[in-house]
C-alpha cells in the first residue's frame, strides 16, 4: 500500500468514526447543554434552542441543595460494588464448571440459567420485594444488592469465554497434580480477564440504571440511589428538565469512572496486530 | 482440594457477612423512620406523586412539626406510574406508607380491599374536620358505604387556555363566559393560518382535558349510574363530532401523545387548548406561556349547557399504620382550615376547604385563574368505576381512528361503547 | 453442548472428584437463581391460572381461561408480530454495524480511547435525556428528521403516530441503544484472538475483508453467539422505548405494542396479573423456541477451540 492511499484510508476511517461518535454522543451533549438552560429553553422546539442563552449554574446549585449527593453516591457505589463483586465471583465459578467440567445435571442447570434470561425482569419485582419485606430488610444496602446476588447473564457470558480456551491447558495442569480449584484460580481465571471486565462494566451499568427496584424497595431518602433520586425529580404534570439533567450529569461520573478504570485494562491486553484491517 | 475449597468458602462467607453487616448498619438508620426511636420521636412516611408540590408541602410539614413535638414527616415523591407500582407492592406486602395521596381512579380498589383506614370516628371526634366544609362531589368520590376513606386535599377543573398575542393579531375577542361552541368554532377558524404554521385550537385525544368536557356540556355521558358505557348516547356522539371536527377540518393538529400536548401551546403552534388547573406551576415557569397566555372558563354548548371535569385528591391513612394517632393528627392538619389555607397561599393546589380557594387565586398573578373556581359550580365529577384505567384505555384505542379519519366518529363511538361495556362486564 | 455428559455415567474416583467440584462451583449461582428467579417464574405460571384479586388476595382459579382469552385477543397477536418484526429489524443491522466499529476500534488508531469512551457514553446518558432527544428528532411539527425532509422538498412523516412507520422509528432507537453494548463485548472478545493468526495471513497477502471473514468472525464466534442470543432475548423483551414513545392513545399503538408492553399494562396498569402472567408465558415459550433453535444451530458456526 502506498503512502497516499494509506492516508486516504485513515481519513475515511476517522470520518466514519467521527460521524458515529457524533450520533452516539448526541444525547449526552444534549443532556449537558440542557442542564444549563432555562425551563422555557429546555422544551422549546420553535425556535429550536441548542445552546443555552446563558450558562445557568443555579440549576446545579438547586439540585445539590435538594438532594444529599453524598448519601446517593455512597449508596450507589456500594450497590455497584457488591453487585459487581458477586456477579464476577459467582458467575466465574459457575461458568467455569459449565464450560470445562463434566458432571450430572450440568446441561439441565445451564438450561435453567438460560431460562432465567428469557423471562422479562418485571415479573421478579413483586416476589423479590415480598422476600425483602419478609426479611425486614427494606431501606438497606443489602436490599439494593439482593436481586444481583447471582447473575445468569454473567454465567452465560463467562461460559462463552471459558469455552474459547484451549483444552490442553487443564490437561497439562492435571498432569502437574493440580486440582480443579487450582486450575480455575491459577490457570483459567487470568485468561478470561477481558470477559470479567466486560461483565463488571455491564453489571455496574445495569445496576446503575436499575430504577424500579430501588424505588420500591428503598423508598427512604437515606437509602435511595442516584437513579431513584432522579426519578423523584420528575413531576407528575411538568418536568423541570434543566434540573433533572443537571442531576443526571452529577449522577453519571461514578459510572464513567468505573468504565474508564476498567477499560484501561481492556487496552493492556490488546493484541499488537493492529494497523491493518 | 480441601484447602482451596476452604478458601472459597471463606471468601464467600466473608463477603456475605460484610454485606449483611453493612446492610444492617444502614437498616438501623432507616428504622428510625418507622419505629419509636429512643427519644419517643415518631416519623411518618408521607407518599405523594407530584414533585412540584413537594417544596410547599415541606413547609406545611415544618409548621406541623413545630406544633407537634415528637412527630416528623418524611415526604417521599415518585412519578405517577412509579407511585402506583410502589403502593401496589406496599399493599401486597402490607408495608404501605403511613399517609399517602389517593386518586379517584384507584380509590375503589384500595377502599374495597380495606387498605385504607376508615376515618369516620376520627372525623366525628375532631373539632377541625367537618365534611360539610369540602365540595360535596369531592367527598362523594372518596366515600364508600358511608365510610370516609380520605380527607379532601384539593380539587381541579379544566380551563380554556388561549394565546392573547394570536388573538390580538387575528382581531378576535378574548374568550369569556358568554362563549358558546359556535364562538369557539369561529375563533378557531379565524386563528388558523393556511400555511400550517398556526392552528386555531388544540383538540387532542384526551379524556379529562379534552372531549369529556364537551360530552357533559352537551348532556351526554361517559358512564351511566348503572355502569354502562355512554359512548353510544346520541348527545355524546354529537359532542365527539364537534370536538373531532376541529382535527378533521385542519383547525387543530393531530396530537395523540400525552407529553406532546403542552409542547404545542408552548411553541406557539396552536392558539387555544384545554388544560387542567394543576398545570399552573408548569405554565407559570414557562416564559412563553407566562407572556402570551391567559385562561378562561370553558365555553357553553349552543343550548347553554355548561360543564368542566372536576376531580380532586384526598389524603389517606394506611389501615395498618404503626402510628394511627400521629397519622391522623397529620391528615387532620392537612385538611384543617389552617393547613388548607397554607396550601392555597403557597399556590400548591386549589384547596378543598370552603373559602380557602381565594388564597390560591391570589398566589398567582400571571393568569386569571379564578375561572377554575368559578367552574366548580357546574363541575362534573370525572367519570369513574372500579376499573377506570382499563376502559379509558380501551376507548382510546377505538377512538383514535376517528381523529385520523379511518373511521367515522359514530363508528368509533359505537366501537368504544362496545369495548367499554365488555370491559365493565368483566369488572363484576 | 460441546462436552457431552457421556463420561458421567460410570463414576470412578476421578469422575466423582470432578462432579463434586462441578456441583460446588455452580452451587451459589443455582441456589440464588432458584430463590430469586425460578420460584417467581413458577409463581407466575401458577398465577396465570387465576383471575387475580387485588393486592394478591382473593384470586379465583379459572383454569385456562386466561389462555383462551389470550388466544382470542387480536391485540396479543399484533404484539407477537410487532415483537418479532422489531427483533428482525434490530438484530442483523445492529450486529453488522457494531462489528465494523469494534474491529476499527481494535486497531491501533489515534484517539482510540476517546472513541471507545464516546461509543460507551449513550449507555450512561439518563433515560430522560435519551427520550427527550428522540422525541425532538421525531416530532411531527418541529422535529429534526422532518426538518431535513422538508428542506430537501419532501413530505414530512409522522414518525411516531403513523402505523406504517412507527415500528421502524422505534427499531432505529433500539439499534442505536444496543450498539454500545455489542461493541464493548466484541472488543472484549477480540482481545482473545492471538495476533499470530493475522500475521500469518498477512504474509500470505490476505486482504482486510478476507481477514474479517476468515479470521475475525470465526474466532469471535463464541462472543458473537453470546451477543446474538442475548440481544435477541433483549429485543423480544422490548418495552422501554415503546412505552416512552407510544401512548395507548396513538393510532400506531396496535402496530407497535410489544408483548412485554401488553404484559406491563395488564399487570401494573390494569391490575390484572393473571392475564399479564399468561402473556409472559406466551413470550417465554416463543423465546424458548428461538433459543433452543440457536443452541442447536451453534454447532454449525460457533468455533470453540
Amino acid at each position: 500500500m502506498d503512502k497516499k492511499s494509506k492516508s486516504i484510508n485513515k481519513i475515511l476511517l476517522h470520518s466514519f468514526l467521527i460521524l458515529g461518535s457524533v450520533i452516539m454522543i448526541f444525547p449526552f451533549v444534549w443532556m449537558l447543554l440542557t442542564s444549563f438552560k432555562s425551563v422555557t429553553e429546555s422544551t422549546s422546539m420553535n425556535p429550536f434552542v441548542f445552546f443555552p442563552s446563558e450558562w445557568r449554574f443555579e440549576n446545579y446549585v438547586e439540585v445539590i441543595r435538594q438532594n444529599n449527593f453524598f448519601v446517593l453516591y455512597y449508596n450507589t457505589l456500594a450497590m455497584m460494588f457488591f453487585r459487581v463483586l458477586f456477579a464476577i465471583m459467582f458467575s466465574a465459578m459457575a461458568a467455569f464448571a459449565f464450560a470445562r467440567l463434566k458432571f450430572p445435571g450440568r446441561d439441565f442447570c445451564f438450561g435453567l440459567v438460560l431460562f432465567q434470561m428469557m423471562v422479562p425482569p418485571q415479573i421478579f419485582i413483586i416476589p423479590q420485594y415480598l422476600m425483602i419485606d419478609a426479611m425486614n430488610m427494606r431501606n438497606t444496602i443489602f436490599a439494593l444488592v439482593f436481586p444481583g446476588l447471582v447473575s445468569a447473564f454473567g454465567t452465560f457470558l463467562l461460559r462463552q469465554f471459558f469455552m474459547g480456551l484451549p483444552k490442553e491447558l487443564e490437561e497439562a495442569a492435571i498432569i502437574d497434580g493440580a486440582n480443579y480449584g487450582q486450575i480455575f484460580l491459577r490457570v483459567m481465571l487470568p485468561l478470561v480477564k477481558s470477559g470479567m471486565i466486560a461483565l463488571g462494566i455491564f453489571t455496574a451499568l445495569f445496576s446503575f440504571k436499575d430504577l424500579m427496584w430501588p424505588i420500591i424497595v428503598n423508598p427512604n431518602e437515606n437509602a435511595a440511589v442516584l437513579s431513584s433520586a432522579l426519578a423523584r425529580m420528575q413531576g407528575a404534570y411538568s418536568v423541570h428538565y434543566p434540573q433533572l439533567m443537571a442531576g443526571a450529569v452529577l449522577a453519571i461520573w461514578p459510572m464513567l469512572l468505573v468504565y474508564l478504570l476498567f477499560q484501561r485494562n481492556f487496552i493492556e491486553g490488546i493484541s499488537t496486530s493492529g494497523g491493518k484491517l | 482440594m480441601n484447602k482451596t475449597f476452604l478458601k472459597f468458602g471463606v471468601v464467600i462467607f466473608v463477603s456475605l457477612f460484610f454485606i449483611v453487616a453493612c446492610g444492617n448498619e444502614n437498616d438501623e438508620g432507616g428504622e428510625e423512620t418507622g419505629e419509636y426511636a429512643v427519644n419517643g420521636e415518631v416519623t411518618l412516611d408521607f407518599a405523594i406523586w407530584d414533585s412540584n408540590q413537594e417544596p410547599g408541602l415541606r413547609q406545611i410539614a415544618d409548621a406541623f412539626e413545630e406544633e407537634n413535638d415528637g412527630i416528623r414527616i418524611n415526604i417521599t415523591v415518585n412519578g405517577w406510574a412509579d407511585y402506583w407500582t410502589m403502593l401496589e407492592a406496599g399493599a401486597t406486602g402490607e408495608s404501605l406508607p403511613d399517609v399517602f395521596w389517593m386518586h379517584s381512579n384507584e380509590i375503589h380498589r384500595y377502599a374495597s380491599n380495606d387498605m385504607l383506614m376508615v376515618l369516620n370516628d376520627q372525623v366525628d371526634a375532631s373539632d377541625q374536620i367537618d365534611m360539610a366544609n369540602y365540595p360535596e362531589g369531592l367527598v362523594e368520590i372518596y366515600t364508600l358505604d358511608d365510610h370516609y376513606y380520605t380527607i379532601p386535599k384539593d380539587y381541579d377543573t379544566i380551563g380554556l387556555w388561549y394565546n392573547k398575542t394570536m388573538f390580538d393579531e387575528a382581531g378576535v375577542d378574548y374568550p369569556d363566559e358568554s362563549w358558546t361552541w359556535d364562538d369557539l368554532y369561529d375563533a378557531a377558524v379565524a386563528l388558523t393560518k393556511d400555511d400550517g404554521e398556526q392552528y386555531g385550537i388544540l383538540t387532542p385525544l384526551h379524556s379529562q382535558e379534552g372531549y369529556y368536557n364537551f360530552v357533559y356540556q352537551n348532556g351526554g355521558t361517559i358512564i351511566t349510574d348503572d355502569k354502562v358505557s355512554g359512548y353510544d348516547d346520541p348527545n355524546t356522539i354529537e359532542a365527539l363530532e364537534f370536538y373531532i371536527n376541529f382535527v378533521r377540518e385542519g383547525l387543530s393538529p393531530q396530537i395523540f401523545g400525552d407529553a406532546e400536548r403542552a409542547t404545542v401551546l408552548e411553541n406557539g403552534l396552536a392558539a387555544m387548548g384545554f388544560f387542567g388547573s394543576w398545570n399552573l406551576a408548569g405554565f407559570s415557569e414557562n416564559e412563553y406561556m407566562a407572556e402570551h397566555f391567559d385562561v378562561a372558563v370553558l365555553p357553553a354548548s349552543n343550548d347553554g349547557g355548561r360543564a368542566s371535569i372536576f376531580n380532586g385528591l384526598g389524603n389517606a391513612i394506611a389501615y395498618n399504620t404503626d402510628h394511627p394517632e400521629e397519622a391522623w393528627r397529620w391528615v387532620e392538619y392537612l385538611g384543617s382550615e389552617e393547613g388548607q389555607r397554607m396550601q392555597a397561599e403557597l399556590g400548591i393546589a386549589i384547596s378543598a376547604y370552603e373559602g380557602t380557594a381565594d388564597a390560591w387565586v391570589d398566589s398567582n398573578d400571571l393568569f386569571d385563574i379564578e375561572v377554575f373556581i368559578d367552574m366548580v359550580e357546574y363541575g362534573q365529577i370525572r367519570p369513574y368505576s372500579n376499573t377506570t384505567g382499563v376502559w379509558e384505555d380501551r376507548a382510546y384505542e377505538e377512538l383514535n381512528g376517528a381523529f385520523t379519519g379511518d373511521k367515522t366518529v359514530e363508528e368509533a363511538a359505537n366501537d368504544a361503547a362496545r369495548v367499554m361495556n365488555e370491559s365493565l362486564e368483566r369488572e363484576d | 453442548m460441546l462436552h457431552s455428559s457421556k463420561a458421567a455415567r460410570k463414576p470412578n474416583k476421578k469422575n466423582l472428584n470432578e462432579w463434586m467440584w462441578g456441583w460446588f462451583f455452580i452451587a451459589p449461582t443455582m441456589i440464588g437463581l432458584l430463590i430469586l428467579n425460578i420460584i417467581p417464574i413458577f409463581q407466575t405460571l401458577y398465577l396465570s391460572l387465576f383471575q387475580s384479586g387485588d393486592f394478591g388476595r382473593g384470586d379465583i382459579f379459572v383454569g385456562f381461561d386466561n389462555y383462551i382469552r389470550m388466544f382470542n385477543d387480536p391485540q396479543v397477536w399484533h404484539a407477537v408480530r410487532n415483537t418479532l418484526v422489531y427483533t428482525l429489524l434490530v438484530i442483523p443491522i445492529s450486529i453488522a454495524i457494531s462489528l465494523v466499529i469494534a474491529v476499527l476500534l481494535n486497531e491501533k488508531i489515534r484517539g482510540r480511547t476517546i472513541y471507545r469512551t464516546i461509543f460507551f457514553l449513550p449507555m450512561v446518558a439518563a433515560p430522560a435525556a435519551v427520550t427527550m432527544v428522540w422525541r425532538w428528532m421525531y416530532n411531527n411539527q418541529f422535529g429534526f428528521f422532518n426538518y431535513l425532509l422538508r428542506s430537501v422538498g419532501l413530505e414530512s412523516v409522522d414518525w411516531i403516530n403513523s402505523p406504517n412507520v412507527a415500528l421502524i422509528s422505534i427499531a432505529i432507537i433500539g439499534i442505536w441503544s444496543i450498539i454500545g453494548y455489542n461493541v464493548v463485548l466484541m472488543l472484549a472478545g477480540l482481545q482473545e484472538i492471538p495476533k499470530d493468526y493475522y500475521e500469518a495471513s498477512m504474509i500470505d497477502g490476505a486482504s482486510s475483508i478476507y481477514q474479517l471473514f476468515k479470521i475475525t468472525i470465526p474466532l469471535l464466534s463464541p462472543t458473537l453467539f453470546f451477543i446474538t442470543v442475548t440481544t435477541i432475548i433483549q429485543s423480544m423483551q422490548v418495552f422501554d422505548f415503546i412505552y416512552m414513545m407510544v401512548d395507548v392513545t396513538s393510532p400506531a399503538y396496535n402496530s407497535t405494542v410489544s408483548l412485554v408492553y401488553l404484559f406491563y399494562n395488564n399487570s401494573f396498569r390494569y391490575s390484572n396479573r393473571g392475564y399479564g402472567s399468561a402473556i409472559v408465558m406466551l413470550l417465554l415459550v416463543i423465546i424458548m423456541i428461538i433459543t433452543v433453535f440457536q443452541m442447536k444451530a451453534q454447532k454449525k458456526w460457533v468455533n470453540y477451540k
